[in-house]
């Protein structure tokens, strides 16, 4: 009886529903693990079976073990023992599909080579069955030489059976035999092993023959030199003349080898019934149809992404609400009290006020992706996505992206090609979020409302949305053309069976993908929030030694204590002078407590650097006002709307306000406030005041550009594992954006000046 | 007669003759089934097009199906 812990790998195709079996076999106890250097994610999860405690890898779903990326050599790696994290697995869980036999055999062939037991799980054999198709698992088992199981991983039969088949694997310890190949391919298999010495196994001797230029090659000619490199080419070419070339000899070897035992254990009817599968992709992958139907299921997405997240949204809001007011009444003010109630709640409140985005995005992505899909939405995006260099894959993380970027990153886990991902994240944040909605709006309802046509303000933000549309698309070709370059990744996909989604799968989708967003992107951005706070709360004392928040606190309660004499004397009709004056006094203590804290951010440090930096805003037509609000939104845009507030002296507007007709009355006349507020200052003001306009689109085109958001960088830095990564988008984005502004300003101006 | 397999309308059946371009690529679509000697019907034509390969649906971009040499069946 065995006694030690089994480790098990999984692997299989895409779409061979290895997932449903990972889930049928270990139910709840999963956790993802996470390999340095790449980005790969795989699961493992434990369960126990005739007193024998399993451990199963699931790994990446994969066509061959032909590693093209260091991404795909993890899995060769692992199954071969090569990884310090993980021991070498007792059995290769292998699963195929019943309805496509001869394709995912392929990479069982290859399995066999690695010289670990070997089970075959043959999965959706109801689906064979309902095709015409009988498998003889007796016969088919014969043929390989290892174990093979039928199994209904979605209904769970046939897992007891698997799982004793796994043991009995296990005990035997047998390794299996795969197919042969020519015997002028074993002899330079072999006179190339004799060249690499002991320390490289013999199954990646093979591959480092076979795979041309493949990651094994790549791996060891920087290992060994140039006359490695030189010593395969020989072989090749050998090859070639010998008649069994590579790559052609491999696919030979394994195709004769599968169709040689397909041909003992399955029977098909001759003519392959059309399947429900058949039927609907008629519809759904029809030029015009198909894209029809593809576009009212992304309207019907954002609009549930809106509805559904916006209570929610707002009930996370109302919590920091209450537990910032909770604080305040009951800590003494002085910095702690600030930091705890703006650095850490405000701080946590903006992170998870994005999570019922993220989880509602994810659960249709996971839904959609569940039932096949979305194979066929990237199908039909392919053509246009292929015009900028990217696939029909980024087309949904870009799109993601106009909610918000945060889940629009994530969202680009689907494509495999790793140039291609990095292209789409890199671009994402240019794509206009709803972050970016309320500054538009605020701007344009100041300075491009009144004295234009009804339709110029829509015009307006439907050009701003447009930029993003525009300039990503751009970037993403130019990346693609520069740091990005390689050979063009060949576009093959396969589009898989609908399926029904399983609902289990998708809440835990839409779980990992809010707990992964909470745990990690959560921490940098709320470090980056209490650095803004710190960088606006000191110095936190004026001029005479005076501290500003117990003096805005006095002032507070003094606007508190006479709030009711000035309603008094407000209704008042026939009030005396003396009234007068007194109402007006007291109006201007009402405002005190805001005028102050307008004070006390201008002289923050945060404040000085605006002025300081005020050259640097001059060539956009901005002043320091205008630069230091850019600058406190960088952690996070919206932040802007707030800091406008504080900057003009209105106090902290709620950015949630503007636009939105459901907000109550006191926020609605702040932000209102602050739109006249913005127009009268800059009024005043020579440049400002003749190219009002300009000045208010450059702010708009920056907003647009610029990469203001912690959250994104944050979640950048965690898909890419890489902080160059964040640090290129902040980069590129930020000097995109300054030069959009200057552009616009400085044509803005020049128009204006002509048309005087 | 052998013809690229984007030469094909929908609905048409071909056997595959000969895969050219780089060796990743060759290896990669012999994983998916289309190397010589396999049929594919195309389902959808243009870039990209949609085959069946197998029972199997495969989508190609133009480009990559020219590299591919078919001969039409029936």
């Amino acid at each position: 009886m065995l006694t030690k812990t089994l480790t098990v790998a999984l692997v299989g195709n895409p779409n061979a529903g290895k997932s449903t079996l990972f889930n049928a076999l270990s139910g709840l106890r999963q956790r993802v693990g996470n390999y340095p250097g790449v980005t790969v994610e795989m699961k493992k999860g434990q369960f126990t079976t005739g007193g024998v405690a399993v451990d199963l890898i699931d790994l990446p779903g994969t066509y061959s073990l032909a590693a093209r990326s260091p991404d795909e050599m993890v899995a060769v790696d692992l199954l071969l023992g090569r990884r310090p994290e993980e021991p070498r697995p007792d059995v290769v869980l292998s699963i195929v599909d019943a309805t496509n036999l001869d394709r995912h055999l392929y990479l069982t062939s290859q399995l066999l080579d690695l010289g670990e037991p070997v089970v075959v799980a043959v999965n959706m054999i109801d689906a064979a069955e309902a095709q015409g198709i009988k498998i003889d698992c007796t016969a088919l088992s014969a043929k390989l030489g290892v174990a093979v199981v039928p199994i209904q991983a979605n209904k769970g039969i046939g897992i007891d059976t698997l799982t004793r088949a796994l043991l009995d694997a296990a005990e035997a310890a047998k390794s299996p035999v795969g197919p042969t190949f020519p015997e002028a391919f074993e002899k330079e298999a072999v006179a190339l092993q004799a060249e690499l010495g002991g320390e490289v196994p013999g199954f990646l001797t093979r591959r480092l023959l076979l795979d041309v230029g493949g990651y094994v090659e790549q791996w060891l000619v920087e290992r060994h030199g140039h006359g490695l490199k030189q010593k395969i080419t020989e072989g090749r070419q050998r090859l070639t003349e010998a008649g069994c070339s590579v790559p052609g000899v491999e696919a030979r070897a394994r195709f004769a080898w599968v169709r040689a035992a397909v041909a003992a254990a399955v029977t098909r009817p001759s003519d392959r019934p059309v399947t429900f599968t058949d039927k609907l992709d008629r519809v759904l992958t029809h030029r015009v149809w198909g894209t029809l139907i593809f576009l009212a299921v992304m309207f019907l997405m954002f609009q549930s992404i809106f509805l559904w997240a916006k209570p929610l949204m707002d009930g996370i809001d109302g919590v920091r609400e209450a537990a910032a007011k909770g604080i305040e009444s009951n800590m003494d003010s002085g910095p702690l009290r600030s930091l705890i109630v703006d650095g850490v709640v405000k701080g946590v409140g903006s992170v998870l006020i994005f999570l019922p985005q993220i989880m509602i995005l994810f659960g249709f992505i996971a839904f959609l992706e569940d039932c096949g899909y979305m194979a066929r939405a990237a199908f039909l995006m392919d053509r246009l996505m292929s015009r900028c260099g990217l696939s029909g894959k980024s087309f949904i993380p870009l799109l993601s992206s106009v909610a918000c970027a945060v889940p629009g990153i994530m969202a680009t886990r689907v494509i495999e090609n790793r140039r291609d991902r990095l292209a789409t994240i890199v671009v994402a944040p240019l794509m206009s979020c709803s972050a970016r909605l309320p500054v538009y709006v605020l701007l344009i309802g100041a300075f491009i409302k009144e004295g234009y046509s009804t339709w110029v303000p829509g015009l307006v933000l439907f050009a701003l949305y447009m930029i993003g549309f525009v300039v990503a698309p751009i970037v993403a070709l130019l990346l693609k053309r520069t740091l990005l370059r390689g050979a063009t990744p060949v576009f093959v996909m396969e589009l898989p069976s609908y399926r029904r989604p399983k609902i289990r799968a998708v809440l835990r989708r839409m779980f990992d993908a809010g707990w992964a967003f909470t745990l990690r992107a959560g921490t940098i951005i709320f470090a980056a929030m209490i650095l803004v706070w710190a960088l606006l709360y000191f110095p936190h004392v004026d001029p005479n030694g005076n501290s500003y928040p117990a003096r805005i606190e006095e002032a507070e309660k003094a606007a508190k204590d006479s709030e009711d004499k000035l309603k008094e004397l407000k209704a008042k009709q026939d009030a005396t002078d003396e009234e007068k004056a007194e109402l007006e006094k007291l109006e201007e203590a009402a405002g005190e407590a805001d005028r102050l804290n307008g004070q006390w951010k201008r002289a923050s440090i945060l404040g000085r650097a605006g002025l300081y930096m005020e050259p640097v805003f001059r060539p956009l037509g901005w002043d320091w006002k205008i630069g230091m609000a850019a600058l406190a939104s960088f952690p996070a845009r919206e932040v802007i709307v707030g800091t406008l507030g504080l900057i003009y002296d209105i106090g902290d507007v709620d950015s949630g306000a503007i636009g939105d007709d459901e907000a109550d009355d006191e926020a609605k006349e702040k932000a209102a406030g602050l739109a006249k507020a913005v127009k009268d200052d800059w009024a005043k003001d020579p440049i400002r005041g003749k190219y009002g306009v300009a000045v208010a689109m450059s702010v708009m085109v920056f907003f647009a550009l610029c990469c203001q958001c912690a959250s994104t960088l944050a979640v950048i830095r965690r898909e890419t594992r890489s902080w160059a990564w964040p640090a290129f988008t902040f980069v590129y984005m930020t000097a995109l954006a300054y030069a959009g502004a200057f552009l616009t300003f400085q044509v803005g101006s020049l128009i204006i000046d002509a048309v005087r | 007669m052998l013809m690229p397999l984007d030469m094909l309308r929908a609905g048409e059946v071909a056997e595959v003759e000969e895969v050219s371009g780089q060796a990743a690529w060759i290896g990669r679509l012999a994983e998916l089934g289309i190397r010589q000697g396999c049929r594919v019907r195309v389902v959808q034509a243009g870039s990209p097009c949609l085959l069946d390969v197998d029972g199997c649906k495969l989508c190609l971009r133009g480009g990559e199906c020219s590299q591919i040499l078919v001969r039409p069946v029936g």
